[in-house]
């Protein structure tokens, strides 16, 4: 801790003691404790972070979480496998299908149905798995630069993920919350004309990433502002458990896609880009990049996807067809049970993760040979990520907490789940 | 996939061991509480082991187990572990996944803890303290994350009622009683 | 071990008593080989022909019910044919079954539904038009039939014959016609009539007084005992948002079996009635602290003097109230203490499961009285006694033999859970918990010490009757350091010598019947 003298120089900027006036001399050269959040404009999802401050530098942060938290393992309890997919819509609802299709894996692989769904559904996962992705990161980079000042970028990247939006309702009918995922297949098929939807929709985002690119990345007053933030080192990251974007801007070369594939990423070529310095600037060079990325995924898997049906052939799994649930007393007693037991899965514990827009997210269940789960954990990355953070803003600016903040993607419902 | 790492701890850690499955493509292995922090140590340093990555920390209360199309036998009974602490472990250098699992009491839910070997632990090991009422030995800052200090209970056990209310509680001061003596 | 054998079900080893089924002993492995006519508590017929499995040096398929397990058998329940058997028999029974499901009351738990999913699951192969019969049929008073959803399984003929002892039911026609019918010149009227309702596998039988009311899978169970009269058979309250819904019987082999007579099924009816929610002095509302204070004034007066107060114990309310009124009686040194219950129905008793006495706990506070050295009255002899009595403090509200003129001279003090009998003229009224809403144990007539778990909470501001005991002791000066029900049960069998073995099982949760496997 420095000596009053030299507190009060920080404090006040470059005078010298003696040239203090009165009022000056009576300031408190103490550390200052300052709330930021939950209720702010910049805390994405409420965190609350309690700041230490020796005037505008950050000695200390203690991140509180909790605000969202909606007691997401409590309830799944309680609901069938089928009623949990509304609440993983709403764990990181940016990216709404991936924590749909993370959660149908993970029951499919206690099931035992793992990897016998339909090729055509894994595709349609895929496809909106992908767009879910790219919701995600066009959220982040917009909302991030909006908080740095770069009001244009944002209203740009908002513009492309609302084409997204639309089109993933004319798919599951809503824009958010979509449910749209079901063990064993996804609910619907894709409607008529999304081919050419998707294509033009790419097409034009495909320039808006431009324009916006152009408008960021030699951009002196972002650049100055992201690069050196926050950075972190590859051990740390791994040791912190982070993933995703955040930890391959650190230079570890993770992605579950490629490392742990499943469903139809095996047949599909894309690349992983990797950052070098871990600051907040190759955050948000990864993301751009990735983007591009799933772009280039989304046109294969349009070129890619075979016909065919949509649910798996299994009695146990599927719903069956209303005419033959009104019409025949077989097909009405599955219905029922169906939906009033749930899907019964033999007992036993599994754990099946996915590549979500921040990373591995998993989905840990215990099933007791019931319809519902007797446990079910949602591993979220951006939890993992928020208690690095503490260690992020240290010695940084007050104002350094925005883009550090923007850039770690913290969202609040798969934080606190 | 990863058999070779159950291999090697049986080999080295045979009295540590309590048992080890292999189940829907997860590793698993069931480690006495009192020698978790030396086999957690060399699952991280042992260069053929590698486990640099921590996945998630949580805990699995088993008062309500009661398994259909399982023999009655497997139904939880007083005699029997009521909590299990499962870490999961993966290597970024060699591609395995582990499971680590300890078997707590009901009446002294307690073993090391792991946040000193792999920090994303230290948050999660608080949360399933916050959750569930574990206590881990060693945790530089064991304190509730979700819920706020005043809240009584622990609620994903399944003993804790999901209707359950709790008084609202209302602060007046801005900052918590612990950091506030902490940074003067 | 000459009185077990081992037999081989589907490779699993299992060793069970002499004289078990297959079927039965399948479920200690945890294989379910489905059944329809088959129960545990009923004589085995074998009619359903569901649970046919292969047994080796036999050609042809067995009733897995109805054989005998032999040392050293070998059987086999997943082979292709007794599979194809137990595929055929439910496509059989489903073919004449009516489309009822969303209309039917057993749905969800409903073993026709469940053997159906487990066991088969296969579309429909016919459409040709099904057989109709009789679909609302009044069979009796409590119970209606739906002859078309009737699989002719026979489980209810055999509950009356065995449970009632009286031949109601019995079987019409036969090939696609066969129904269910009642016996010549009978009426579906024992008193034992509703348990067919619990063990029809269907929704054929179903109860006029839960019919329509209410949906299986929205209920919670929770275990507890019957407290209409002293045979305490051990029930579940199937419960929803704090109110009763219906009351089942559940196994217990010393006390009830299977089963459950009627009367007791409508118990629950009570919870709902004349409720005491809140405290009140002199007729009228008051918070707790001002009834337990005007309580203890009135009382205070008194207790120099405790030869003039009297405490009726109640053989309705559970043991844990009865305990703590007497521990507080006896820190009073009172001068009277009665027992109250409801009068004997000498024509009740049966030899079956209803006895005489309509209360479920007389030789509990029997035996707590004579534990606490505390020598007791019959409550019908307070009217002598109430010329030298100025105070009582009663639990419950039944106080027969106390007219009500002289009950208004004295200062009474009631703790009970219903506002009739003598509580509307009490002093000071507390509420307390019924025995639905209470974690206690009571006693039956044979001495067995069962616990009642509750299964939801009081209405308005009650609470347990001991918790109001410790309350009006702690403002006359007793101190009864009882926090939990388990505490005032640790210090009763401390002082009841035949009780001292006992152990207080935890709180049961509500098992929320949706995901309980339709054990109907």
């Amino acid at each position: 801790m420095p000596d009053q003298s030299t507190l009060k120089q920080l404090v006040l900027g470059r005078k010298d003691v003696q040239d203090l006036s009165d009022e000056e001399h009576a300031l408190p050269p103490d550390l200052m404790t300052v709330n930021m959040g939950p209720s702010h404009p910049a805390m994405h999802g409420t965190v609350r972070i309690v700041l230490t401050v020796d005037g505008e530098k950050i000695v200390k942060g203690d991140v509180q979480p909790g605000y969202l938290h909606r007691c997401f393992e409590k309830e799944s309890e309680h609901a069938t496998y089928t009623q949990v997919f509304p609440y993983t819509d709403r764990l990181n609802y940016v990216s709404p299908m991936i924590n749909n299709c993370g959660w149908a894996m993970a029951v499919e692989k206690v099931l035992g149905i793992y990897g016998k769904v339909p090729k055509r559904a894994e595709y349609i996962r895929v496809i909106v798995s992908e767009m879910s992705r790219m919701t995600d990161h066009l959220t982040c980079i917009g909302a991030s630069a909006m908080e740095l000042g770069a009001f244009t970028a944002f209203l740009y990247f908002l513009k492309a993920r609302e084409w997204l939006y639309e089109l993933l309702e004319t798919v599951s009918g809503a824009r958010l919350t979509h449910s749209y995922v079901r063990v064993g297949g996804v609910s619907k098929d894709l409607p008529a004309g999304f081919d050419a939807s998707l294509t033009n929709c790419l097409e034009r985002i495909d320039g808006v990433i431009a324009e916006v690119e152009g408008l960021l990345n030699n951009n002196k007053i972002f650049y100055d502002r992201m690069s050196g933030i926050g950075a972190m080192t590859k051990a740390d990251a791994i040791a912190s458990g982070c993933v995703g974007p955040i930890a391959r801007a650190c230079g570890v070369d993770y992605d579950v896609r490629r490392d742990y594939p499943y469903s139809v990423y095996p047949e599909l070529e894309f690349d992983v880009p990797v950052g070098t310095s871990g600051d907040c600037l190759d955050r948000y060079l990864v993301r751009v990049e990735e983007l591009k990325q799933c772009i280039r995924i989304l046109r294969q898997c349009l070129k890619q996807i075979p016909a065919g049906p949509i649910m798996i052939d299994d009695h146990r799994v599927a719903l069956p067809p209303k005419t033959d649930a009104y019409n025949t007393i077989e097909s009405m007693i599955r219905h029922f049970k169906h939906i009033m037991d749930g899907i019964r899965v033999p007992a036993g514990e599994a754990y099946a993760f996915v590549e979500g827009g921040n990373g591995e997210l998993g989905f840990f269940i215990v099933a007791d040979g019931t319809g519902r789960p007797y446990k079910a954990y949602c591993r979220s990355p951006s939890f993992v990520h928020l208690s690095t953070s503490e260690q992020l803003i240290k010695g940084h600016l007050i104002a350094d907490v925005v883009p550090i903040f923007g850039m770690i993607n913290m969202i609040g419902g798969e934080c606190d789940k | 996939m990863a058999q070779k790492v159950l291999d090697a701890l049986t080999a080295k850690w045979a009295d540590a061991i309590v048992r080890t499955g292999s189940a829907h493509g997860d590793e698993i292995v069931w480690v006495k509480r009192d020698s978790l922090l030396d086999v957690a140590t060399w699952l991280r340093d042992d260069p053929a082991m590698a486990f640099d990555s921590p996945v998630f920390c949580t805990c699995i209360d088993w008062l309500d187990w009661h398994p259909t199309g399982r023999p009655p036998s497997e139904t939880w009974t007083e005699d029997k572990p009521r909590f299990t602490v499962c870490y999961q472990l993966r290597s970024l250098a060699h591609h395995h996944r582990l499971r680590v699992e300890v078997e707590l009491p009901e009446h002294d839910p307690r073993l090391s803890s792991l946040a000193g070997l792999w920090p994303a632990f230290n948050w999660q090991e608080r949360e399933t303290f916050d959750m569930y009422g574990i206590r881990f030995d060693g945790h530089p800052d064991l304190r509730r994350i979700y819920m706020y200090e005043e809240f009584i209970g622990y609620p994903l056990r399944k003993d804790y009622p999901k209707e359950k209310r709790q008084p609202l509680v209302r602060r007046d001061d801005l900052i918590d009683a612990p950091h506030k003596a902490e940074h003067k | 071990m000459s009185d077990q054998v081992t037999l081989t079900i589907d490779g699993h080893q299992v060793s069970v008593p002499k004289g078990t089924n297959v079927l039965e002993a399948a479920k200690l492995v945890g294989i379910d080989i489905s059944a329809f006519c088959y129960h545990p508590g009923l004589p085995v017929v074998a009619q359903c022909r569901q649970c046919l499995v292969s047994v080796e040096k036999n050609p042809k398929l067995q009733p897995s019910c109805q054989q005998t397990c032999g040392e050293g058998m070998v059987v086999h329940t997943t082979d292709a044919q007794s599979t194809l058997a137990r595929k055929q028999q439910l496509e059989f029974t489903l073919v004449n079954h009516p489309i009822d499901c969303p209309i039917c009351d057993k749905a969800g738990e409903c073993t026709l539904q469940k053997l159906y999913f487990d066991h088969d699951n296969a579309n429909s192969r016919v459409d040709t038009p099904k057989v109709h019969k009789a679909k609302v049929v009044d069979l009796g008073p409590h119970i209606v039939l739906d002859q078309e959803r009737c699989i002719l399984c026979s489980r209810c003929i055999r509950v009356c014959d065995e449970v009632a002892g009286q031949h109601q039911l019995e079987f019409a026609h036969r090939g696609d016609h066969e129904l269910l019918t009642t016996a010549p010149g009978e009426q579906l009227d024992n008193a034992y009539s509703l348990n067919t309702v619990d063990v029809c596998p269907v929704g054929a039988l179903t109860a006029k007084d839960y019919r329509f009311t209410m949906r299986a899978w929205e209920l919670d169970a929770t275990p507890s005992v019957c407290t209409g009269c002293s045979t305490g058979c051990n029930i579940e309250i199937h419960h929803k948002n704090g109110r009763a819904w219906r009351l089942i019987p559940r196994h217990n082999a010393d006390v009830n079996k299977y089963w459950m007579c009627d009367e007791g099924r409508f118990t629950y009816h009570d919870l709902r009635v004349e409720r005491l929610a809140s405290a009140t002095v002199d007729g009228l509302p008051a918070g707790w602290d001002r009834a337990i204070a005007q309580a203890a004034k009135r009382l205070g007066v008194f207790l120099k003097d405790p030869a003039q107060i009297g405490v009726v114990l109640s053989a309705v309310h559970n043991n844990e109230d009865n305990f703590a009124l007497a521990r507080l009686a006896r820190e009073w040194k009172v001068g009277h203490v009665f027992v109250a219950g409801k009068p004997p129905v000498p024509a009740r008793a049966d030899g079956r499961l209803k006895t005489a006495d309509v209360n479920p706990n007389t030789a509990g506070v029997k035996a707590i009285a004579e534990a606490l050295g505390l020598s007791t009255r019959p409550a019908y002899e307070l009217e002598g006694t109430l010329g030298s009595l100025r105070a009582l403090v009663t639990l419950g509200d039944v106080l027969p033999g106390a007219p009500t003129g002289k009950l208004k001279e004295l200062e009474l003090i009631s703790i009970s859970a219903h506002e009739r009998g003598a509580v509307p003229h009490a002093k000071v009224a507390l509420p307390s918990a019924a025995w639905a809403e209470c974690a206690g144990t009571i006693t039956n007539a044979k001495g067995m010490v069962q616990r009642q778990h509750a299964a939801f909470a009081p209405p308005g501001q009650a609470i347990a009757g001991w918790e109001a005991v410790v309350r009006l002791a702690h403002a006359t000066g007793v101190k009864l350091p009882w926090v939990h029900a388990r505490d005032v049960f640790k210090e009763m069998i401390g002082q009841v010598p035949a009780w001292k073995d006992l152990t207080w099982p935890r709180e049961a949760r509500p098992l929320a019947l949706r995901f309980a496997g339709s054990r109907g």
